[in-house]
Formats: structure tokens, sequence, C-alpha cells
């Protein structure tokens, strides 16, 4: 619609066209909605908690919600209001940084790959299903159990696992734009490959990339909340939902808001990542449905 | 649609698994096996992979535990040492039948110990009775055991749990048939599912008042409340967080008993900055003991241990005053060589539900006497062989012993088990005098100078021992509220209580 009537002097827009599509679907819109103020809570906790996230009260141990305590009291009598609003910090922070380590080495990677002569193509590809063959979970595990648990090892780790599946759908999507003409043009212009790559393939790339990127960081989130769930990830007592969940579980049955109250705060950011992706993938038309070719 | 057909099959056939738990036997007491070892469980006592729960039920000690804990006689009825404790004369009981009819004497008694003693069996319980030399036939009704060093308390040795007299030449049969001479006897076992015990008429108490023990594998412990909320079983031991489910509820008895089982965080003396007994005593004493049991087990389920191994209920037990001493702590520091603090690495593991909490809360309580520390945890997999005993500091869990025994397995320089690289030829020298010497007045005081020693120069932070609980159908009758389930005379208990 706006396309087709857009006026012929082009006025600034504060937003590029394909977002006002996301914002204009309901999914988009609200999956937007709900991240913003995620990470709203997330920079703003710090300021605005009523407790302090570590400390303990034997009086508070698995209360019930009060004027005091909103939420409750965990195990050790800690505000589970304060550390459900404290508890999405490292988990969104690692997510992040580690979904856009693996667009960048996945999407580089793959697009390389659509480029590499045959046979580096199918060593890389069956070696990439060999990886991808393993659990992830596993995968990171074995760096886990050899280099512990810092951001600065599960970083990396789980951008590379995750990197995997990107790889795989940015080269077939990459497989798509090779053989067009302006791709051979700049071939045979003795453009460098790497200009090629950045300048051309890329852009053409970008809307798949954009949309794998948004489904990666709701994996990413919900794998690093797992790993601190089986006590892999945040270290105790950073206030962490996966480490809150897995401390107060034993518990459910009589103090259920300590396990609810993160579960709610997950959950919710989840859905909101997959409902953007899904506004997003409709917005750039990418199917998120069909199976990419390989 | 197929799907379907085998979703209600398999719901049909839970159901025909679940019926005999259903039903309603008022003279069938209904137990929960709580551990889950991929069916190894072995009905032989000292086999690692003892069925504790059906043991205790089927066999016989030489000894039982009376409330102080002390010995009394069971399959033994009167014992007593050489002038200098190297030789002990034990008689036995006579009368006693074992379940396959034949009757127990000395060469049981004798065979039984040979078996633990046996290098080619290779038991854990060895380890515990390695000071006898020797088990030999005084008569049908007396036996001798020679020790190679003296030990003024052997009987509380053969309290063990494990220790149970079995019929002559059965060891290689007793892991199937759990042939012993206890109130019921082995009906069928299946360690991951039910096994059944039926009362044994000659047992030589008199014979049971219920015709059947019926024992489920729960290993899960949220799955076991459930089936004793459903009158499916009729007691089991539960968290205090889940014994909040019982309260109020007529049908139930929730029993908190004293117990000796304890964890801790062990720091290797071995190891800088450990190795300097002034940091060891500051970041000991640093701590509030009353908030670990507060916070990790619950207002009321423990009771302050003073770094000290030693439960409450032993009869060696010091009594040490450890009160939180911050300023103490800051200024044993500062003499060490830091006036400014000191940080390091604790691990921990989820292993146990109270493992991670000990470690975040000695975090809290510390941190005002300038001790940093950093909560580092590690895989539960592999906790008992990478990180205990590894790290510098990482934290602990001890069954009860007794305490000659936890006092040597945990501390004594030679000890596989010395979790804290603790060597001290004094404390050694104070564990050799207790055992040999026969007055039990002085044997206290040398016992409980070695646990002295042990908050001044030792470790181990040991907050507490934590209490036992059970929850009991109100319909059970001679459950003892006070103690552990090893004091429970099965052939007493009854199912007359206070009905649903």
């Amino acid at each position: 619609m706006t396309a087709s009537t857009a006026p012929l002097t082009r006025r600034r827009r504060m937003f590029p066209a394909w977002f006002r599509d996301v914002l204009s679907r309901p999914s988009g819109a609200i999956g937007l909605a709900i991240i913003v103020v995620h990470l709203a809570i997330a920079l703003l906790a710090p300021m605005v908690v009523p407790y302090d996230f570590a400390a303990q009260d034997s009086k508070a141990m698995f209360a019930d919600p009060s004027a005091q305590h909103w939420l409750g009291g965990d195990h050790l009598g800690r505000d589970v209001l304060t550390r459900t609003l404290m508890g999405g910090r490292e988990a969104i922070l690692v997510s992040t940084m580690a979904t856009g380590v693996a667009v960048l080495w996945g999407g580089l990677f793959g697009i390389f790959l659509a480029f590499a002569g045959r046979f580096v193509d199918e060593a890389s590809m069956r070696m990439v299903d060999a990886l991808l063959a393993i659990p992830w979970i596993l995968f990171v595990m074995l760096f886990v159990a050899g280099l512990g648990t810092g951001m600065g090892v599960l970083i990396p780790i789980l951008g590379i696992s995750y990197g995997l599946s990107i790889v795989r759908i940015v080269r077939a999507a990459a497989l798509d734009v090779v053989t067009r003409d302006f791709i051979l043009a700049a071939r045979a212009r003795g453009e460098r490959r790497s200009v090629v790559i950045v300048h051309e393939m890329l852009p053409n790339v970008l809307d798949t990339l954009a949309v794998q990127a948004a489904m990666t960081w709701s994996w990413m989130l919900l794998g690093f909340s797992s790993l601190s769930f089986l006590g892999f990830g945040a270290t105790p007592p950073t206030p962490d939902w996966g480490l809150m969940i897995a401390d107060a579980r034993s518990a459910m049955m009589v103090s259920p808001w300590p396990v609810l109250a993160p579960m709610i705060a997950l959950s919710s950011l989840i859905i909101g990542i997959n409902l953007l992706s899904d506004g997003l993938a409709k917005a750039l038309g990418v199917d998120r449905m069909k199976k990419s070719a390989v | 649609m197929e799907f379907r057909m085998i979703g209600a099959a398999a719901a049909v056939a839970a159901l025909m698994t679940l019926s005999p738990l259903v039903g309603h036997a008022d003279d069938t007491l209904r137990l929960a096996w709580d551990e889950d070892w991929g069916g190894a469980e072995s009905l032989d006592p000292i086999s690692p992979n003892r069925h504790y729960m059906i043991n205790d039920i089927i066999y016989s000690r030489l000894m039982r535990e009376d409330d102080h804990g002390e010995p009394i006689p069971e399959l033994a009825t009167a014992w007593s040492a050489s002038d200098d404790a190297m030789e002990w004369t034990i008689d036995l009981r006579d009368g006693v039948t074992f379940h396959d009819g034949t009757s127990f004497d000395a060469a049981d008694v004798v065979y039984t110990f040979d078996r633990i003693m046996d290098p080619a069996i290779d038991s854990p319980v060895a380890s515990v009775l390695q000071i006898i030399d020797h088990v030999e036939i005084i008569d049908d009704d007396m036996v001798k055991i020679v020790l190679s060093s003296p030990h003024a308390d052997l009987p509380l040795l053969l309290l063990d749990y494990r220790i149970r007299m079995i019929p002559e030449g059965s060891g290689d049969t007793i892991a199937e048939t759990g042939i012993g001479s206890g109130p019921f006897m082995l009906e069928s076992f299946d360690p991951q599912g039910t096994s059944r015990l039926i009362a044994f008429p000659d047992y030589w108490e008199g014979a049971p008042k219920l015709a059947a023990v019926e024992v489920y594998s729960i290993p899960d412990s949220d799955a076991r409340i459930q089936a004793l909320l459903a009158g499916q079983i009729d007691m089991a031991g539960a968290s205090f967080q889940q014994a909040r489910l019982f309260q109020g509820n007529d049908a139930f008895v929730v029993q908190v008993y004293p117990a000796g089982s304890w964890q801790a965080i062990v720091f290797r003396t071995d190891t800088p900055p450990f190795d300097d007994p002034r940091v060891r005593k500051a970041i000991r004493i640093a701590a509030d003991r009353q908030a670990f049991i507060d916070l990790v087990l619950g207002e009321g389920n423990g009771e302050i241990a003073c770094d000290n191994p030693v439960w409450k209920g032993d009869p060696y037990r010091a009594d040490i005053d450890c009160a939180q001493d911050i300023e103490g702590a800051k200024a044993l520091l500062a003499e060490a060589g830091y006036p400014d603090g000191i940080a390091f690495d604790v691990y921990t593991s989820n292993l146990e539900s109270e493992m991670v909490p000990i470690a975040e809360v000695y975090q809290q309580q510390v941190a005002p006497a300038g001790i940093k520390v950093n909560v580092v945890m590690a895989p539960a997999d592999g906790y008992w062989s990478d990180v205990w005993m590894v790290e510098s500091a990482s934290i602990t869990s001890w069954s009860e012993r007794p305490a000659d025994q936890i006092l040597n397995e945990a501390y004594r320089s030679t000890s596989s088990w010395n979790e804290t690289y603790y060597n001290n030829p004094d404390f050694d020298a104070l564990l050799d005098r207790a055992r040999s010497e026969l007055d039990p007045a002085k044997r206290a005081e040398l016992y409980g100078d070695a646990q002295r020693m042990l908050f001044e120069d030792g470790g181990s932070f040991i907050p507490y021992n934590m209490n036992g609980l059970r929850v009991v159908s109100s319909e059970l009758t001679n459950i003892p509220g006070d103690h552990n389930d090893n004091w429970i005379r099965w052939e007493l208990v009854t199912k007359d209580g206070a009905t649903n």
C-alpha cells in the first residue's frame, strides 16, 4: 500500500519501510513491545528493585506474596520480585552477544560456501551436518566441562554451536543469488571475493539472516536458561531465571511463586522474540515454514 | 488413531501395575525405596550396592543401638574386653533360626566376619573392621575377636548397619536369597518394581504383628510424597519443604528426629591460603551457624555443629562454643598477612539440594569480615572424583557415623578420605590413645580433645548436623519418632492406629 502510493519526493522517515511494515503487523508490534519492556526492565532494574538481590532473610523463606514481598520469598528468603526483575540481565546479555557471534560467523561462512568451489563446499557442509548431529547441549557441555562457565566461554561456544544452522540456511539463500547477473558482473569486473561477499551478496541474504537471527536469539535465550538450570550458566547468587527455576523447583508444591515468576518472565520474552521474528518474516517475505534447499 | 490405541493400552497397563498399590491392606506395611541404582541393588549386606532398606528388615546384627546410641544385645547377649582391649569375647544368643530353618551359631559369626575381611571380596565395610586380626570360635555360643591394635569401643563399630549375620557358606547366594534372621523374610525381590517380604514366624523375639512388608521403588521424591498423600505407601522420608504439605492433616504424623549426617565446606590444609591455621580459623568463625540452619535447612531442622563431625546423639560429642566472631576473624586474617581481607573460590554442585545454598549463605555470612567468596558451580557428574579433594575449597556431605569412625575416616593423616588433607601427628596420636583407653570417662575426654583440636586448627567448616524428617501414616504404631529408621523394630509395627 505504502509502496504504490509513495510520494515522488522522498520524505525522511523515522523508520525504514520494512520496519514500518513489521510494526503494522500485530505479531511484530506485540512482539517488539514485549521485547522493549523486557529490555527496559533489564536496564533499569538495578535502580528500581526494592531489595538487594542477594539479601537473605530466614523470616521470608518461602513467604507468600505480601505487601513487603510482592511475589514472596525464595528458599533463602530473598525477594522473588527483585530477583525476577534482575533475572533477565545476564541471560539477555549472553544470548544477544552469542546471537551476534552466531549470525556473524554463520552468515559470512554461509555466503562464502556459496562461492567456494564444489570441494570446499561439500566438505564443509558435511562437517556442518556432522556437528549438527550432535545435540547442542552435549556440544556446549564438552567445552564447559573443560573451560568453565564464564561469559567469556559461553558466548563463543553458544555462538559457534547455534551458528551451524545459520551456515546451512544462509548458504542455501546465497546459492540462489550467486548465479544472478549482478554477481557475475561484479566478478567479471575483477572485484575481490571479500568485496563481492560484503557489498553484493550480504544485502541480498540480509532478510533471511534477520529472520534467522531473531529465531536464534529466542533459542539462545532458552539455551542459556537451560544451561543455568543445569548449573552450567549463571553462577549463584546471580539472579537468573534458569537458575531460579532450578533452585525453587523442589519446593514448587508448597511455594509456587519462586518458580512461576521466572517462568513467566522467561517465556514471555521468548514469545515476544518469536512474535517479532514472525512479523519480520512476513514483512520481509521470508517464509518461515518453507524448508530451504541444501 | 494407532497412537491413540497405544496410549489407551499404556494407560490400562499403568493402572494394572498400580492397582496393588491402591488396595488398602491392613496387614501389609508399604514402604518406598528412594534410591535408583538401575537394578544393581543387592541383598548382600556388604555389597557396595546393598539394599539397606530391605536388609535392615531381613537381617540381624550382633548389637543394636539404645536410645543414647550405646550398643545393646541383639544376636549377641553379652561382651567383654581383655584388660589391654586387644581381645573381645562375645556371647551369642541361643535359639535363633535363619529363614531357611538352620540355627545360628558361632560358625556363622566367624564366617560373616571372615567374608567381610576377605580381600577378594573387597567390601567397603572391610575398612571399618581393619583393626580386627581374626575371629575364632570358643564354643557354639561364644566367639573371640582378636584385634591387631587395641580398641575399647569395638561394639560401637559392630553397630555398623552393614555388619549383618548370614548363614555359614551362604556368601555366593546371599545376594539373591536374602536369608537372614530378621523378623521378615524375602518372598520376592524386584529392586526397580515391588519387593515383598513376609512375616518370619520363628523370629527369636516373637512373630511380627504384620503379615508382610512391600517395598516399592519410587526414586523421585515428589512422586513419593504424592504416593504418601494418596495412601499408596505408609511412610516416607521428606524434605522440610515437603513436610509443609502434611501440616494440619490428621492422617499423617510428621516426625523430626536428631541425626548425624552433616555437610561442610572443606578447605585443603595443604594448599595456600588455607595452609595457615589462622586463615582456616578466621574463615570458619566469621559465619553465624544458626543462620545456616535457618536458611539452608529451615528453622529447627538441624543442630549447630562447631566444625565438629560428631553429632549430638553420640556419647563422645564435645561441647564447643562457636559463636560468630567477625572481629576475631578480621584480627586473625590481619595477623596472617591479609589485613585487607581475602578472596577465594568455593566449588559446589547441585548434587544435593543443600549444597548450593550452603555456598550462597556462606558467601553472605563471611562478607562482613572482608572474606570474598566466589561460588563456582561444577557438574554433578564426576563431582566426587574431579572436584572434591581436588579443588582447594569444596562442599562435602557425610552420613552419620560414630565418633571414632568419623574422626579416623575424615581426619587421620593416613585416611584415604582425609578430605582436608589434615596432617597433624598430635591429632593422630590422640585418636590412638583414645582407642586404647579402657576408662570411658578418660576416653570421652580424649575424643573431646580431638574435636576441640579440629575447631582450633582443622580445615572443615561444619555448620550443622541435619535432622531427619519422616512422614508416617497415623495408622502406624511403634515407629519411634526421635530416631532414624535403624531404630525401628519392624516386628512391633502395626496398622492399628487412628485410621484415615
